[in-house]
């Protein structure tokens, strides 16, 4: 049954192209993970007046790219992109077929795995092969991230995972690179019942935080409003972006668009400076991809600091004005 | 409106401890809750029926003892709850999940205007059950909701989407995952409080009563399976510095330096 199904697919999730790179990272694993099963990687791209997109994929590593060109496609709809691509995917067969895991993908992806009552793993941090089995292995965070499940799908095709952003890292551009462009014939069949109405771009503050290069996250430690004001300027110095965890949100130190953890938004800064914050799970679960985490706070038996690289024991207020003074000096 | 709440019975998993030699999650003494995100579906479904008048089904599928969170779901002001409990389902990934649910309520009556869902637990955090169920039972779905309006035959909600706020008109009946943003106070009117306090009994079904055979749901209907379960390897063997402000802050600055987040002093003499 299961050499009936060849090819690894990647859904094209191109909206807010330049911040979201997830399908650049995933055409490179997916490459890498072709190689291994010797087979050829085929993006697909569905929306309207998005072969600018192709070229980028093309650029980017894809073998072959799929598209489906139409104004009916113009907008990411779930339940009309999950007919389309059941179709797609009936016809054509692949044995592995990958996402990112956005917002869309996360409502998309579980509908089509339905459709096609096959497995589906969420948000993974990590995916390889068997080569002999043709298996995915794929690795995800359970219980907030505490624990990685590995999971693999043996009977069913094709195996499918949503994949966390900023996971892999995306191939160079290569403008000389060239790739197969099929136009499958298709029936479009928009679904009436849901309509868009409107669509506004939110702050864009969501996305400035989980690209930012360095995060300084305060917790209840930090002890109040004011001192809460010296992460600000410190972000600012080290040209990053400020987080919080739930204790500071509700003594409204800052927005909840800051929040950081199981409930709130996952980072994976180049350096994390994480200052009074105590290590809760629902709070690290959001920090865990970060390259370098330097922790402040006054309790040497603090969880926080078993999960970080630098850890210091102080008064969050004091090492913070002093480090701000010695900041300064170097501006 | 008729509406109906999913909810799951998870371990409080903040609390939750390691058993660190068998890589497994020590469930004793941990307390049992309903996941917290199914608690905010649970709000916006009183929400609704204080507006609209209605009635409003909790629903779950587990062990036995997922009948605690369904009686607290009761006292939250539900109308009624359903067990979905057999040995059989036992085992079962979200496929195989959402095929049971779907199922139970395919066979309400009166049949459902609207389905609530959390957006995903706190222990398998997938996220998955809510889209599956709207796909087995052919319903329109908006994920992520933070608000809901009611119109004849119809919803208009808002929800934030990678970084886009959107305005969607949705034909009922449908189903909706409720954002963990939409959290709101609820009140617990004097109706709410005799629903409490009134004798409810929970309804079981197990496989039969729901017409489904053994291999379409637990282990046997799912497509997943985990074939390990480890801890993240601990990436960082960070040192704990003990000192004055001044020693600390050096510490600071020659890692922030080292990593070249700023220039070390001297550089560009």
């Amino acid at each position: 049954m299961n050499r009936q199904y060849e090819g690894i697919w990647i859904f094209g999730d191109y909206r807010n192209y330049f911040q979201n790179r997830v399908t650049l990272q995933l055409l490179a694993k997916g490459k890498e993970l072709a190689g291994k099963l010797e087979t050829q990687v085929t993006v697909l791209l569905l929306g309207y007046q998005v072969h600018q997109y192709a070229m980028e994929y093309t650029a980017h590593g894809a073998h072959v790219v799929m598209v489906v060109d139409h104004p009916a496609l113009k907008d990411y709809q779930a339940e009309t992109y999950t007919l389309l691509v059941a179709d797609l995917v009936d016809r054509y067969r692949p044995e592995i077929f990958l996402a990112g895991a956005t917002s869309f993908g996360r409502e998309f992806f579980p509908r089509l795995a339905k459709r096609l009552k096959t497995g589906l793993s969420a948000d993974c941090v990590a995916l390889d092969v068997d080569p002999e089995k043709r298996l995915l292995i794929q690795t995800t965070p359970a219980f907030g991230g505490a624990l990685l499940a590995e999971v693999v799908t043996p009977n069913h095709r094709p195996q499918m995972a949503t994949v966390h952003p900023g996971i892999f890292q995306e191939l160079l551009h290569n403008a000389s690179a060239i790739v197969r462009v099929l136009y499958p014939e298709v029936e479009i069949l928009p679904d009436e019942r849901v309509q868009l109405l409107r669509s506004r771009r939110e702050q864009s503050r969501d996305v400035k935080l989980e690209n930012a290069p360095v995060v300084v996250v305060g917790g209840r430690g930090v002890g109040t409003k004011d001192h809460f004001q010296m992460l600000f300027e410190l972000a600012e110095i080290l040209g990053g972006e400020v987080g919080a965890t739930r204790p500071a949100i509700r003594a409204e130190w800052a927005e909840e668009e800051r929040l950081i953890g199981q409930t709130g938004k996952s980072v994976k800064p180049k350096l994390l400076i994480t200052v009074g914050t105590s290590g809760a799970l629902q709070y690290t679960t959001g920090i865990r991809g970060a390259e370098t985490i330097i922790a402040i706070n006054r309790d040497p038996h603090a969880p926080i600091f078993q999960m970080a690289d630098l850890g210091l024991v102080g008064e969050a207020r004091t090492v913070l004005e002093l480090l701000l003074r010695e900041l300064r000096k170097r501006v | 409106m008729n509406i109906v709440v999913c909810i799951k019975q998870v371990p409080d998993v903040p609390n939750i401890r390691m058993d660190k030699e068998r890589m497994t999650i020590i469930r004793d003494g941990v307390e049992s809750i309903i996941n917290p995100n199914d608690c905010v579906a649970l709000d916006a479904a009183l929400d609704l029926r204080g507006r609209e008048g209605g009635g409003i089904t909790v629903i779950s599928m587990g062990p036995p003892q997922s009948e605690e969170a369904l009686r607290e779901a009761l006292a939250y002001g539900a109308d009624r709850a359903i067990l979905l409990t057999d040995p059989v389902f036992a085992g079962a990934d979200t496929l195989a999940t959402s095929h049971v649910l779907a199922r139970a309520i395919g066979m309400l009556d009166p049949i459902p205007d609207l389905i609530l869902c959390g957006t995903q637990t706190i222990d398998s955090d997938t996220g998955h059950v809510g889209p599956q169920v709207a796909e087995e039972l052919n319903l329109p779905m908006v994920s992520n909701v933070i608000e809901i309006h009611l119109e004849d035959g119809y919803l208009t909600v808002k929800r934030v989407h990678d970084g886009f706020l959107d305005t969607i008109r949705i034909k009922r009946p449908a189903l909706l995952t409720i954002s963990r943003e939409m959290h709101k106070p609820r009140h617990l009117s004097l109706a709410d409080l005799e629903s409490a306090f009134s004798n409810q009994g929970i309804l079981r079904m197990g496989h039969r009563e729901l017409g489904l055979s053994p291999d379409e749901v637990g282990f046997s209907g799912s497509a997943t399976w985990v074939q390990k379960l480890h801890r993240p390897p601990p990436k960082r063997k960070g040192e704990v510095l003990t000192g004055t402000p001044q020693f600390l802050v050096e510490e600071i600055i020659r890692r922030l330096e080292f990593l070249s987040i700023i220039d070390e002093e001297g550089d560009n003499e």
